[in-house]
């Protein structure tokens, strides 16, 4: 297998609206790619379509994750095949513990691929291990999910659980905005931490502050809805130097 | 707030609970999958610092009727009322919550709350509600409240993206909706009716 993530003519849309408009991206096991581009290019929808949110309609083309068809999958198989997206908006859940959150995930997950679940003491101890990992204080792992937390809280937590869950794939949609430099190398070093020669990343992103923590393999420029540009780390100067509407 | 003048309104119907100076009463209901039931409660809160809770789960998911009457009156100063009726109805279950709090003009200081929350799972499900206060004190703490919804759509979509099966996070969904009324020691019991209510 050549390719983790295989897009071809990807046609997606919300209601009557299409957004993406032919996108075609492969994604090659252990590599990071970077997808830049203006608000409302494309690029959260993109990262939606691929983990099956159900107000994202695809239209047209086809999309392979290790070899299977992914859009025939339901979002909780995409996850056991590895998929796994960092929200740009974690989503709160009043009444669900972190703890029972993450052990039904973690139990789901490796029944579907056919290994034992983990009792409550193997659990437990998996789950202190990845929150000191992350740097999250074990107090978080009786809260609800999510409730009450600050921007960086939340955006770690999505860290932890994909440190909890190692994806093969982890789209990370704008983990890096409104983090502040500490938080920000704290997120990085959890995407540092999971890159072997098998798993790859997307990050989403419309800052470079990240990328000069987590170095990208390539950069590609969205704009309304299609790539109009992919290459190395230089797109990024040329971002820098003058905006997106160079492409 | 009161409507018109203050009527006692154990004078027509006998209390069937009442709750002496300083005392507290505790009611929990669980009304379960495949049930028929009816409550008609009313309770006098007739003796100063009184305290009254009353904790009312229910899941109903075929074509159950389920009624609930709560009748709670605030006859004496500095007493405390809480009820809380949650539930989850589906199939075509049909649940009705008819309640009322009486605060009497000399019951000041009371603390009166009534919660009644609803899920619906089904189309065919039906809800009613009426939550109604009198007040006839002037310094009180009183509130009530009802609401009627679906599932959040975004936590379960969130859920299901770390890999937790539509049906298992629909569960959890439901359980913490239920979990401020479940009694100690029913944990078990409630989830399993949870599981059987579950639209497949």
């Amino acid at each position: 297998m050549d390719k983790l993530l295989e897009i071809k003519n990807l046609h997606a849309g919300i209601g009557d609206k299409e957004i993406l408009r032919g996108i075609d991206l492969c994604i090659g096991p252990g590599e990071v790619h970077a997808l830049m581009g203006p608000n409302g290019a494309g690029k959260s929808t993109l990262g939606a379509a691929l983990c099956g949110r159900p107000d994202v309609a695809v239209s047209e083309g086809s999309v392979l994750f290790r070899g299977k068809d992914l859009l025939a999958m339901a979002p909780e198989e995409r996850s056991h095949e590895g998929l796994f997206l960092s929200f740009q908006y974690p989503v709160e859940i009043p009444g669900v513990s972190i703890t029972a959150f993450m052990k039904a995930a973690v139990n789901a997950r490796r029944k579907a691929l056919g290994q034992p679940e983990l009792n409550t003491g193997e659990f437990l101890k998996l789950l202190k291990q990845k929150m000191a990992f992350v740097k999250m204080s074990p107090e978080f792992s009786k809260r609800d999910v999510n409730v009450g937390f600050s921007g960086g809280e939340k955006k770690r937590n999505e860290i932890f659980q994909m440190a909890m869950l190692e994806p093969s794939l982890a789209i990370l949609d704008e983990t890096d905005s409104g983090l502040d430099v500490d938080a920000l190398k704290i997120v990085a070093d959890g995407v540092n931490s999971l890159r072997s020669p098998e798993r790859s990343v997307i990050i989403i992103t419309h800052y470079q502050k990240l990328l000069e923590y987590v170095k990208p393999d390539v950069v590609h420029v969205l704009k309304a809805g299609r790539i109009v540009k992919s290459g190395s780390e230089e797109i990024l100067r040329a971002i820098e130097k003058d905006g997106f509407d160079q492409f | 707030m009161g409507h018109g003048r203050y009527i006692d309104p154990f004078l027509e119907r006998r209390p069937d609970y009442v709750i002496g100076q300083g005392e507290q009463l505790s009611l929990e209901f669980v009304i379960l999958p495949g049930e028929d039931r009816s409550i008609d409660l009313g309770i006098d809160l007739a003796g100063e610092g009184a305290s009254l809770d009353v904790k009312i789960v229910y899941l109903s998911g075929y074509s159950e009727k389920v009624d609930i009457k709560l009748l709670v009156h605030h006859r004496a100063g500095g007493c405390s009322s809480q009820q809380r009726i949650f539930g989850i109805a589906s199939g075509s279950a049909q649940v009705g919550f008819y309640g009322k709090v009486v605060t009497a003009p000399d019951a000041q200081k009371t603390e009166a709350s009534q919660l009644n929350r609803n899920i619906l799972l089904s189309d065919a499900a039906q809800v009613r509600t009426l939550p109604q206060l009198e007040i006839y004190a002037d310094d009180v703490k009183c509130s009530h409240g009802a609401t009627i919804g679906r599932l959040n759509e975004d936590e379960l979509f969130y859920m299901r993206s770390r890999g937790i099966p539509e049906a298992e996070a629909r569960a959890l969904q439901m359980l913490s909706f239920l979990s401020p009324v479940v009694p100690e020691g029913q944990q078990e019991r409630i989830e399993a009716a949870v599981r059987s209510i579950l639209p497949a």
